[in-house]
């Protein structure tokens, strides 16, 4: 089911244990008020900082409206913060760029670009060759389960399949970093498994810098190397936790594995306790 | 074999077109005004038109004043109305001309123009674009508006240009609303083409049916409105076919029948 992408190759560094985890992403004090009609100066993010090394899995879990999307817009360069900066490399990030590659919400899929025209957008705009793209985007397309579907027209697809398509789209053209906002939010219980699972494997052979947005604490706990607690009204960062649990992560080893629980357990619990209730399950 | 209500579906033009000119035919009858000649009367005259030469080369005058005037509208309103869509400056610079030229007609500014550029094509043809630009410009700015966010967002991540992104993806986003409103454009060109020549008079369609008005040819007359009815209705239905092919992924899939019966 899952299959190496053509290119992986430039992505596939030896990682040993020993080597110090360097920054990629700096967010330095970064808040951000929004002037609406409705509301003036809604504090959306309030002073956020947060590191995010190379090569990690980062989840932000916290409930509706707490800033989640808003903090990946900026680091994607898409929104520039109120105050504070993002830092992409040492790099102040000013501008979006293909070493940044956003999975949106709402999947923004081309709707008048086919399934396959959709995935091979980004390798093409790349400078990528045709036939190379085509082939690249169709094995990318039977890896996230849409074989047969390559011709088909986004509005002919369901919200899941058109998640995965955005999916696919983005993995495309090798982002360093994938800003994916609820990825799964929309898929059946079964194909969101098996999405994690093969996220999960080109992860642990790719090793990207994965900033992942969700509502779902368990899958915050079995993907990521950190999650990051966030609250609501002004958006703050509650509190960070490494997840130390072992990779390779096999799904059935892991969810009878009591760190596993007591990880899934603690997180809900420190969200029940803040006032503003947790996040929606 | 075609299911009766297929037979039906596709047989209803042609019996609403019978409907009309039995509906003709008869209140002209009923009338018996000189100036109302019946629908035999008129068609007969069909022929007689079209055989001369002298008519066809102001038709096909028309015609290629019609498509200049359309094709240099469209080539010139659909980047101006994207961009004005995409930029909140040139829509502020834009927007103010547009609402002081749109309740305009056209025709009306015809003997100014005639003015400057006299009689001839140039002055037809840029009635014509003047007639066609503002529906297009007004369906491209809105098409361009409701481009999703996120869409321009996902092109920006993969790096294409800012003008790389308006040509890319807001004009392909924006494209079922465009030829909405180049399908509008496309009949008030037929219109400001039969107004412009009614005004200055010198070939064309609208100059042989007003002569044959001044002459008091009544059945030219009604065959030269048949004719141009039928021009636009031709236009009309290739230039759907052309739409319905580009804008096939927009399309709603089934069209839900609403049944009378
Ligand atoms: N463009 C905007 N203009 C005004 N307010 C905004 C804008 N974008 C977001 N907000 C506000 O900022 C807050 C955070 O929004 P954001 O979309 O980042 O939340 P979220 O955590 O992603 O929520 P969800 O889990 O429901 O997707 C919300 O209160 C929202 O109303
Ligand atoms: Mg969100």
């Amino acid at each position: 089911m899952t299959v190496v992408p053509a290119r992986s190759s430039e992505w596939v560094r030896p990682v040993t244990s020993q080597q110090p985890a360097s920054a990629i992403i700096e967010i330095d004090r970064v808040s951000q008020v929004f002037q609406t009609s409705a509301r003036k100066g809604h504090v959306a993010l309030s002073d956020i900082s947060l590191t995010i090394d190379e090569r990690a899995f980062v989840s932000i879990l916290g409930p509706s409206g707490c800033g989640k999307s808003t903090l990946l817009y900026i680091v994607g360069g898409f929104v520039s913060p109120t105050s504070g900066t993002a830092k992409i490399k040492g790099r102040a990030i000013t501008g979006p760029g293909p070493d940044r590659g956003p999975v949106f919400q709402e999947f923004a899929l081309f709707p008048w670009k086919t399934v396959l025209g959709n995935v091979m957008y980004g390798p093409r705009q790349q400078g990528v060759r045709a036939a190379e793209a085509e082939a690249q985007s169709r094995t990318l397309i039977e890896m996230v389960g849409l074989k047969g579907f390559e011709n088909f027209y986004p509005k002919e697809l369901s919200g899941g399949m058109k998640q995965r398509v955005a999916l696919a789209r983005t993995l495309a053209y090798h982002p360093e970093v994938l800003l994916m906002d609820e990825p799964f939010g929309a898929l059946d219980a079964h194909t969101r498994t098996r999405l994690q699972n093969d996220l999960l494997n080109i992860w642990e052979r790719d090793r990207k810098t994965v900033l992942f947005v969700t509502h779902s604490v368990d899958e915050a706990v079995f993907l990521s190397d950190k999650v990051v607690m966030m609250s609501n009204s002004p958006g703050r960062i509650r509190q960070v936790i490494d997840i130390d649990l072992p990779r390779p992560r096999r799904r059935n080893e892991l969810l009878l594995d009591p760190r596993y629980q007591k990880y899934v357990v603690d997180i809900e619990r420190m969200f029940d306790d803040g006032d503003e209730g947790g996040p929606a399950l | 074999m075609m299911s009766p209500a297929a037979l039906i579906r596709r047989a209803a033009p042609v019996l609403a077109c019978i409907g009309l000119l039995a509906l003709w035919q008869v209140a002209s009858l009923a009338l018996k005004n000189d100036s109302f000649p019946t629908a035999i009367e008129a068609i007969r005259a069909i022929p007689d038109i079209l055989g001369d030469k002298e008519s066809l080369i102001n038709i096909l005058a028309s015609l290629r004043r019609m498509a200049i005037g359309f094709g240099l509208a469209v080539l010139a309103s659909i980047p101006l109305g994207l961009l004005m869509g995409r930029s909140r400056g040139v829509a502020a610079f834009f927007n103010p001309l547009l609402m002081v030229i749109y309740p305009v007609p056209k025709a009306a500014l015809m003997p100014i123009i005639m003015l400057w550029l006299g009689v001839g094509d140039i002055t037809k043809t840029l009635v014509i674009f003047l007639g066609v630009s503002l529906p297009v410009i007004y369906h491209s700015f809105e098409g361009a508006k409701a481009v999703e966010e996120k869409m321009l967002w996902s092109g920006a991540a993969m790096g294409l240009s800012p003008a790389q992104r308006l040509v890319r993806i807001v004009l392909p986003a924006a494209l079922p609303e465009i030829l909405t409103g180049c399908r509008t454009g496309l009949v008030l060109a037929l219109i400001t083409m039969i107004t412009s020549e009614m005004i200055a008079r010198q070939s064309g369609a609208g100059n042989i049916l007003f002569n044959a008005l001044d002459m008091g040819q009544y059945d030219t007359v009604f065959a030269m409105i048949i004719i141009v009815g039928a021009m636009g209705i031709c236009l009309d239905a290739i230039f759907e076919r052309v739409r319905a092919r580009l804008v096939r992924w927009s399309e709603p899939q089934f069209d839900i029948p609403l049944s009378f019966s």
